[in-house]
């Protein structure tokens, strides 16, 4: 009895340590991410907490969003996005695309020298699309498919043939198939460039030192060419440090106890906690990313039956599931579409299913006559998140009387069953998005597709969406896009969107100018530590 | 002596050959297609067939060990499939962090072990007995994951002055004092465990040996106390004790995993942890194969070390 007593004495003592954890208080936590004024201040060190480790610093062969946090800070791209999301000149000065969209002209930026001391100019520019194009195992091939040749115009002026009017290609030019990086640096480091690209890039910081699993060190390139809209010289910040820390709270821990400044992911519980934080700059701004539900709709599966699917997406409960699942109401926005807030032909009157109508979802599926919907739903094992999520979606449409039954399985192998048209029901994973909205939906639409999982085929989709983008007019592309989502979401739906993500950067506050932005990549360049 | 450990080194090998065996077959049951996981979100069928081939995953299963098993008998354990950086250099980059957070994780298990135990034996059933039963109970019960979250809360939040941060690793060539103040924390989490196992482990041992007839001539003899413990019980209780502590430092490598994850400690074990999940297949098959020829030569040291401890044990008989 008395060594019962110790024992539980003991573990009381370390619950009360866990519960005094303090709540920070209610005053202060406004976002301070807007340009520091007065006189900038040089200098001084951030780290950065990011949410997982890099896996290749090579733009080339790069497959994981993580990297692109390193990339930004060490590498130019022809053209970026500002913070509203529109494309502005980079290393590309000004671009010209010929009437019929085959051609496009980029005038470059003069005077640009890679870290290693090596010219940047057209020949680099072609060198560069061609390698990514040309070499096997290269992850930017897609991106860059509508690219028939490059060619050199003078020394500051390249050319892209492609092979048909492609209007997302400038979209794809801001991220790593835009990316410059130093033949010479990647010629002498063989297969290690992956791994430790030193002074390889052209950006505001050089990548100096790359111990994989803890730091990456990026240092201020004091011949970078940009300046801030007062004429500053960029960059300000000394040094970056990057450091993985793969547990969320432990991240959030470390930002709130100064060990790291800036971390831009963090879990829907503990945004509140974070924005009344007053020693904490909490921003966010809504992403490129979206959730759905993906139906196999190939011959023989339940969901070839189109009315179920819709069925499907009127019974659920778009508000409540953002509400009450992982996200608890923070880091998420109802959503209808793969079209999001950020991105330019977002139409904000487009709420096809406003509310819940499992009555409405009942009628259609007695519709079919085929008795009542029952579907298996997959979920990956292993992630407790969306365990709840599915188990939220379950109790939502068991309101129209659909039975979903919840399944687990390897993230990855759900993704390979998705991937041959093989599963039974429903699967439920998102997407990270991308710039351009047709990044969002062309390949998850269009018959045929790498991306189209649920088998989708709509002659009339196809057509619309192929229109898009041969239409360099942004006007024009946006009521395109919009008619084809009207029908691949409603009329004739190929899955179940039902959340757009939200970006958040969470600063420490001696940390200004940092603005967050819909890709939810942070920028260094314009950063500032004060002393 | 030597004739023994020579032998022991032979029959290693047939060892480690099935061990590469295990964790090749192992590595590959999972219907996980590792080219997805290294293109991500980009999903082009020439791109992945691309990426397949050079990975060298379009070959046969044997074909791909035979490969692999010559490649590594010759001390190359192949490149990362995500960052293709060598296996070898990433496991041998991250040995002295794991290795320094191992071995204080068992210094302060041994050092407190003893003392603990000692006096928990000494004074059986006393408070503090009872105490030392409470806490191999809760070293045994609470999950690293759990108490290395609990002690980076309580030294963020509820301690004052944040003595020791919440995770990172400054190497101890750049900064001793740096270096130390970041290792307390993970290498408590990971000392817990196993200071339960030895505490228990100590005092059991020295109960069984306090019965013997020795003891009581050395007590009749008129040594002190303290000498008879020291002397003659705690040598001829120790030898259970060091085969426990012999696993654990063969353990070491493998036995971070978690605490190194928690605590951004750049080791082995944070590298492994990396690797399954993107079945980085060359990274988990190195890691593994060291942490299994780490495991085997502790086993033979504490073999040797039973010779030096108890010296009625004779190798030359056993080899002969």
């Amino acid at each position: 009895m008395t060594r019962l007593l110790a024992i539980l004495t003991t573990l009381a003592l370390v619950l009360a340590a866990c519960g005094s954890t303090p709540v920070s208080g209610t005053t202060g936590g406004a976002a301070s991410g807007t340009p520091a004024a007065g006189k900038p201040i040089y200098g001084g060190t951030i780290t950065f907490g990011l949410e997982n480790d890099v896996s290749n610093l090579d733009p080339m062969l790069s497959g994981l969003f993580v990297d692109r946090n390193i990339h930004y800070a060490m590498y130019d791209s022809l053209v970026r996005v500002d913070v509203k999301g529109n494309i502005i000149p980079w290393l590309a000065q000004t671009w010209t695309t010929s009437t019929d969209g085959k051609m496009v002209t980029f005038n470059l930026r003069q005077g640009v020298k890679y870290h290693d001391g090596t010219a940047f100019d057209a020949a680099s520019v072609k060198w560069n699309i061609e390698r990514y194009i040309n070499t096997k195992g290269s992850s930017r091939t897609g991106d860059l498919s509508a690219v028939a040749s490059v060619d050199v115009v003078d020394a500051n002026t390249v050319k892209f043939n492609l092979k048909s009017a492609f209007a997302p290609l400038l979209a794809a030019l801001v991220d790593r198939a835009g990316m410059m990086v130093s033949q010479k640096v990647v010629d002498a480091m063989g297969a290690d460039f992956t791994l430790k690209p030193f002074k390889a890039g052209t950006g505001p910081f050089i990548l100096t030192e790359a111990v994989k699993n803890d730091h990456y060190t990026l240092e201020r390139n004091p011949d970078w060419w940009g300046k801030d809209d007062k004429g500053n010289k960029l960059p300000f910040l000394d040094k970056i440090i990057v450091k993985p820390i793969l547990d969320g709270d432990v991240r959030l821990t470390n930002l709130r106890t100064g060990q790291v400044q800036v971390i831009n992911l963090l879990a829907g519980k503990d945004v509140p906690q974070t924005k009344s934080d007053p020693t904490l700059a909490y921003q966010e701004v809504g992403s490129f990313a979206w959730s759905s539900m993906i139906p196999n709709e190939a011959q023989g599966f339940i969901f070839n039956e189109k009315r179920y699917v819709k069925a499907v997406a009127m019974a659920i409960d778009r508000q409540e599931i953002l509400d009450k699942g992982p996200t608890q109401g923070n880091l998420g926005l109802v959503g209808w579409g793969p079209i999001a807030p950020a991105h330019f032909a977002y139409d904000p009157n487009f709420k096809p299913f406003p509310k819940a109508d499992p009555e409405g979802a009942k009628k259609l599926v007695a519709d079919v006559g085929k008795g009542p919907l029952k579907f298996e739903l997959l979920v990956s094992s292993g992630d407790a998140a969306t365990l709840q999520l599915a188990q939220l979606i379950q109790a939502e449409l068991a309101k129209a009387d659909i039975t979903a039954d919840i399944k687990t399985q390897l993230f990855n192998d759900i993704v390979t069953l998705q991937q041959s048209h093989k599963h039974l029901g429903m699967t439920l994973i998102g997407w990270s998005g991308r710039l351009d909205p047709d990044g969002n939906s062309y390949d998850f639409v269009v018959t045929g597709k790498t991306n189209n999982d649920s088998s989708y085929s709509n002659a009339k989709v196809d057509d619309l969406m192929n229109q898009q983008r041969a239409e360099a007019d942004p006007a024009k592309r946006k009521t395109l896009l919009q008619q084809a989502q009207q029908i691949f979401v409603v009329d004739d739906p190929a899955r179940v969107w039902f959340q757009f993500g939200i970006s958040p950067l969470v600063t420490a506050k001696q940390v200004t100018g940092m603005q967050v932005y819909a890709d939810r990549i942070p920028r260094f360049d314009t950063a500032q530590l004060s002393k | 002596m030597i004739r023994y450990i020579l032998r022991r080194l032979v029959l290693m090998v047939p060892v480690a050959l099935l061990v590469t065996v295990g964790v090749f077959a192992l590595a590959r049951l999972s219907p996980v297609d590792p080219v997805l996981v290294f293109a991500g979100e980009e999903r082009d069928p020439a791109m992945l067939d691309a990426i397949r081939h050079q990975l060298g995953l379009d070959q046969p299963l044997p074909v791909q060990y035979v490969a692999w098993l010559s490649h590594a008998a010759q001390g190359d354990l192949g490149r990362s499939f995500q960052n293709k950086q060598r296996v070898t250099e990433a496991i041998f980059e991250r040995l002295p962090a794991t290795i320094e957070l191992g071995l204080a994780a068992l210094l302060i298990s041994i050092t407190f072990a003893l003392v603990i135990g000692i006096l928990s034996a000494v004074k059986r059933n006393s408070a503090v007995d009872l105490l030392s039963t409470s806490i191999t109970l809760m070293g045994v019960s609470f999950p690293s994951f759990f108490l290395g979250v609990v002690l980076i809360l309580l030294f963020a939040y509820v301690i004052p002055g944040r003595i020791f941060p919440p995770g990172g690793y400054v190497p101890i060539t750049q900064d001793v004092g740096e270096n130390l103040r970041r290792l307390v924390l993970p290498a408590v989490t990971l000392a817990t465990a196993s200071l339960a196992l030895n505490l228990r482990q100590v005092r059991s041992s020295l109960l069984e040996v306090f019965g013997h007839d020795y003891m009581r001539t050395a007590r009749a003899k008129g040594l002190r106390e303290g000498a008879v413990i020291v002397r003659h019980a705690l040598k001829n209780a120790l030898i259970p004790v060091v085969t426990l502590v012999g696993i654990q430092i063969g353990a070491i490598i493998e036995g971070a995993v978690i605490t190194e994850t928690i605590f951004s400690w750049p080791g082995v074990g944070r590298l492994a942890v990396q690797a399954i999940p993107s079945h980085d297949y060359p990274v988990v098959q190195g890691v593994v194969l060291v942490s299994a020829l780490s495991f085997m030569l502790s086993t033979l040291f504490v073999d040797v070390l039973y010779g030096w401890l108890d010296p009625r044990i004779s190798y030359e008989s056993a080899a002969a």
